[in-house]
C-alpha cells in the first residue's frame, strides 16, 4: 500500500470507448522503477504491440510523474510523457516542467495510460474522483494558451493546469509538441502528433488529495540541505540571470555553437543573440518551475509578442543554426512555435537542411514546389513554420520531418541531415563534447543529451576523472578515453533524476544528485528502502529494458552512430578546430562495459 | 500585514507549498492559505492571501465563526463554522476558502509567518517583501 509520496494510483483512459479505469498502482511493481521516465517505459514495455502504427488507435500515451514530483525537494517539477514516436518508429518521450507535474501528484496518478482513439476532438478533466470526457469542437485550431483560458473560464477554476496540443498536433505534424503551463514544451519525438491522432486535444488536471511524505522533519531537513547547496552554486547566479540560454556564450566560447547547420562553431553575432543580450534587452522578469528556487526561466516582451521562454535550445535553433542574427525574431519564433505546438529542434533541422542543401545545389526550388530558403531569410521562415503548422502545400512533405524529406534526395544531401535513428541533433556540437557525441550515438530515442548529460567532461576535474572513470581525460572534452565509463555512470544519474523526478539543470549539473542521496530522499519521502547499491542496480536494469523494447522496435547497433559531418570533416577555427569523433571506438567500448552483444 | 510585489512574482507556488507544510506537514494547494495564480495569457503571476483589510468582509459570518485577532489577523473557530460559504462569497479577492471541513484564511501564524522563511533567505530575489509588519486593532 503506498501512501507517502506516491499518489498510489494508475488511471487508464479509454478514449473509444470513453471509459476510464482506477487501479492501485503495484507496489513491488513500481520498486523496481521508482517512477517517471522509467516507469513509463517500463509499462509501454509490457502493454504496447510494437508493430502498431504510432498514429493509430493502439499506440499508447502515457504521462508519468514519480514519488517526490511536487514536492518541497527543488527543481522537483517534472512529468514525462512516453509513446511510440511517429517521427522515428522507436521509443519517443518527453519531459516538461511548470506547474502541471504537481497538479497531477494531487489527483492522486502516478500514471495516465491513454489508449484509442476519441470519434470526436475533445479534452479530458481529470481529477482524483475520475475523468470527463469533454467534447470541444470550437477549440480546433486554438493555440495552448487559448485553450488552457478558455477551458478555465468555462470551469470558473483559474487553477486548473493544461497540458494541451496547437494546430500542429491537431495536423499530425510528426514533430508536433505538447504544451503545459503557457509555454512549457514536450517538444521532443512527436507526442503532440500522438495526442492529435487520437482526436485528444488537451488534459486539464485539478486536484485535491495532499501530498503526504513518510517522515516530514527529516524531508524537510534533506530539503534544506539541498536548497543551501544550490543557493551557493557557484553557477546559481548564471543560472538566475539566463537559464539555459547561458549556453549561446560558453558554448560558443569553446568554439562548438551550431552554426549555419553545424557548418561552423563560431558565431560572428554572437553578442546579438546571446543570452547576456536577451537578459538585459527584453527579459521582464524571471519565471520558475513549481517549488524550485532557481528561477531560471523568463519571461521576456518584445516587438509585438510575449512569452516564456526561450530555452537555449529554442534560441540557438532560431538564430545560429540556421543564419539569423536577429533576436527579436527568434523571440518571435518561440512564441509562435509554443503555441502552435511545433517542436523547435525538428523545426530548424528541416530549415537549415534545405538552406545548406540549395546553397550547395543538392536540392532544387523546383524539388519543393517553387520554394528558396537563403539563411536568416526571415519571411521565408516565418512562411515555412507556418507551411509546415497546417500542412499547407510543401508543408504537408516537410512537416514529416528531415529524415524522411531527405529520402527523395541524393546520398549527398542524405547523409546532411544531422539526425540519430531519426530525431534531430540538439544544438551542441559533438565534435567539442565527445562524451555528449557518445550519448547522441546510443540514446533510446534518439540524438539526445538528456538520456546521460555528461555534464562532467567540461569540468576539468581531472583528479576526479581518473578515480571515477579510470583516467585523467575524461575530464577534457576533446579526448575519447574514459568517455564510456563516463556515460555509462552519467545515464544512471539522469534516469534517476528522470524517475524521482528532478530537473537535470539542479539534479546533475549542480552535482545534486547521486545513489546515496537519493536513497535518503526516497526513504525521508516515501517510507521505503532503496538502498544506494539497490538504485544502481534497478537504473541499470532499466537502461537495459530500453535497449530491449528498441530492438522490439527494429533498431540495430548500426544506427548507434553520427551524421558523417561529424565524423569526418573537422571545424576549421577557434578551440575545438581540427577535431572529429571516432564514434565506433566508442560506441565499441559502451557496449563492451554493457555487456550488451550487438 | 505581509505585502507582495507582483513584478517579482515568478508564479514557483513555493509560498502556497510551505504554508500547506507548516501547518500541516502535507503539500496541497487547497490547504494552503495562500493560493497563487498563474496567468499565462498576460504573463503575470501572483500570489493571493488575507490582507487583513479595513472593512473585514467575512465578518458577516452568521454564526460569529470569525473574529479579529491581537496582530489583526482573522482567526476561524472550527468549532462555530458550519461551513455556510457566507465568508467566502464576502471576501473580494478570494482570500478565504472552504474545502472539506474546514475554512482556510491566512493568520500571519502568530506573528512570525512560515510563508517568509524561504524567501528570507534568498536575498537576491525576494517574492514576498515585508514591506510594512503592522499589527493592526480590531
Amino acid at each position: 500500500m503506498l501512501k507517502y509520496g506516491y499518489g498510489g494510483r494508475i488511471l487508464r483512459i479509454d478514449l473509444t470507448e470513453r471509459r476510464f479505469q482506477i487501479e492501485e498502482l503495484d507496489s513491488s511493481w513500481v520498486k523496481s522503477v521508482i517512477g517517471g521516465r522509467a516507469a513509463n517505459t517500463k509499462r509501454l514495455f509490457e502493454e504496447l504491440n510494437p508493430d502498431c502504427n504510432p498514429l493509430g488507435p493502439d499506440n499508447i500515451l502515457i504521462f508519468g510523474i514519480g514519488p517526490l514530483t511536487g514536492s518541497l525537494l527543488p527543481a522537483s517539477a517534472y512529468y514525462t510523457v512516453t509513446a511510440k514516436s511517429p517521427l522515428t518508429g522507436i521509443l519517443g518521450d518527453s519531459a516538461a516542467g511548470g506547474q502541471f507535474a504537481a497538479e497531477m501528484k494531487l489527483t492522486g496518478f502516478d500514471q495516465i495510460i491513454i489508449t484509442g482513439k476519441a470519434d470526436n476532438l475533445l479534452y479530458l478533466m481529470i481529477t482524483e474522483s475520475g475523468v470527463e470526457f469533454v467534447e470541444c469542437p470550437e477549440y480546433a485550431g486554438k493555440t495552448i494558451i487559448e485553450t488552457t483560458k478558455a477551458i478555465r473560464k468555462k470551469r470558473k477554476d483559474y487553477s486548473i493546469q493544461v497540458a494541451s496540443i496547437g494546430p500542429a498536433g491537431e495536423n499530425l505534424v510528426l514533430f508536433a509538441s505538447i504544451v503545459s503551463s503557457g509555454n512549457r514544451v514536450n517538444g521532443r519525438t512527436g507526442m503532440g502528433a500522438v495526442m492529435g491522432s487520437k482526436n485528444l486535444k488537451a488534459l486539464a488536471v485539478r486536484g485535491s488529495r495532499s501530498l503526504e511524505v513518510a517522515d516530514p522533519l527529516a524531508f524537510l531537513s534533506e530539503v534544506e540541505k539541498i536548497n543551501k547547496v544550490i543557493l551557493d552554486h557557484k553557477e546559481y547566479q548564471k543560472r538566475y540571470q539566463m537559464g539555459t540560454t547561458m549556453l549561446m556564450q560558453d558554448l560558443n566560447n569553446i568554439g562548438i555553437l551550431p552554426t549555419k547547420h553545424f557548418q561552423e562553431g563560431i558565431c560572428q553575432y554572437v553578442d546579438d543573440i546571446s543570452g547576456q543580450k536577451l537578459a538585459r534587452t527584453y527579459k521582464v522578469k524571471n519565471k520558475s518551475c513549481f517549488n524550485c528556487n532557481v528561477h531560471c526561466s523568463r519571461y521576456y516582451i518584445a516587438e509585438g509578442c510575449e512569452a516564456e521562454g526561450p530555452e537555449f535550445e529554442t534560441l540557438c535553433s532560431f538564430t545560429s543554426r540556421i543564419g539569423n542574427r536577429d533576436l527579436p525574431f527568434a523571440l518571435e519564433m518561440n512564441a509562435y512555435l509554443n503555441q502552435m505546438g511545433l517542436d523547435s529542434i525538428s523545426t530548424a533541422e528541416v530549415i537549415g537542411w534545405i538552406m545548406e542543401c540549395q546553397e550547395k545545389g543538392l536540392v532544387h526550388p523546383d524539388d519543393l514546389d517553387g520554394f528558396s530558403i537563403t539563411w536568416g531569410d526571415r519571411d521565408k521562415i516565418r512562411e515555412v513554420v507556418d507551411k509546415i503548422t497546417f500542412r499547407r502545400g510543401i508543408g504537408d512533405r516537410l512537416a514529416n520531418g528531415a529524415k524522411k524529406l531527405s529520402e527523395s534526395f541524393s546520398e549527398e544531401a542524405k547523409k546532411l541531415v544531422m539526425q540519430v535513428k531519426g530525431l534531430d541533433m540538439i544544438c551542441g556540437d559533438p565534435r567539442g563534447i565527445k562524451a555528449y557525441g557518445l550519448t547522441y550515438a546510443i540514446a533510446s530515442r534518439g540524438s539526445d543529451h538528456l538520456r546521460a548529460e555528461p555534464y562532467f567532461e567540461l569540468t576539468n576535474r581531472k583528479k576526479e576523472a581518473k578515480k571515477r572513470f579510470g583516467t585523467k581525460k575524461a575530464a577534457d572534452r576533446l579526448a575519447e578515453e574514459g568517455k564510456a565509463a563516463l556515460v555509462y555512470y552519467s545515464e544512471k544519474i539522469a534516469l534517476l533524476t528522470d524517475s524521482l523526478t528532478m530537473c537535470k539543470n539542479i539534479g546533475l549539473c549542480m552535482d545534486i544528485l547521486n545513489f546515496e542521496k537519493a536513497s535518503v530522499l526516497l526513504k525521508t519521502g516515501t517510507g521505503i528502502d532503496y538502498s544506494a547499491e539497490y538504485l544502481e542496480k534497478i537504473l541499470g536494469d532499466s537502461i537495459n529494458l530500453d535497449f530491449k523494447l528498441n530492438r522490439r522496435f527494429g533498431v540495430t547497433k548500426e544506427d548507434d552512430t553520427l551524421p558523417e559531418r561529424f565524423q569526418k570533416e573537422p571545424l576549421s577555427e577557434g578551440p575545438t578546430k581540427g577535431s572529429t569523433v571516432n564514434i565506433q571506438k566508442m560506441v565499441d567500448e559502451y557496449y563492451k562495459i554493457h555487456k550488451w552483444e550487438k | 500585514m505581509i505585502r507582495v510585489d507582483i513584478n517579482k512574482c515568478t508564479g514557483c507556488k513555493k509560498c502556497e507549498s510551505v504554508c500547506a507544510f507548516f501547518h500541516t506537514g502535507r503539500i496541497n494547494n487547497r490547504i494552503s492559505r495562500v493560493k497563487v495564480t498563474n496567468l499565462y495569457e498576460i504573463g503575470i503571476d501572483g500570489p493571493v492571501m488575507c490582507i487583513q483589510c479595513e472593512e473585514r468582509y467575512c465578518l458577516c459570518c452568521p454564526v460569529d465563526a470569525l473574529s479579529i485577532g491581537p496582530l489583526g489577523q482573522v482567526i476561524v473557530s472550527p468549532t462555530l463554522c458550519t461551513l455556510c460559504d457566507a465568508c467566502e462569497k464576502a471576501c473580494p479577492i478570494g482570500a478565504i476558502e472552504k474545502f472539506k471541513d474546514f475554512v482556510y484564511v491566512c493568520d500571519l501564524c502568530g506573528g512570525s509567518p512560515g510563508v517568509l522563511k524561504p524567501v528570507q533567505k534568498e536575498p537576491l530575489h525576494m517574492r514576498l517583501e515585508v514591506k510594512n509588519f503592522l499589527p493592526l486593532l480590531p
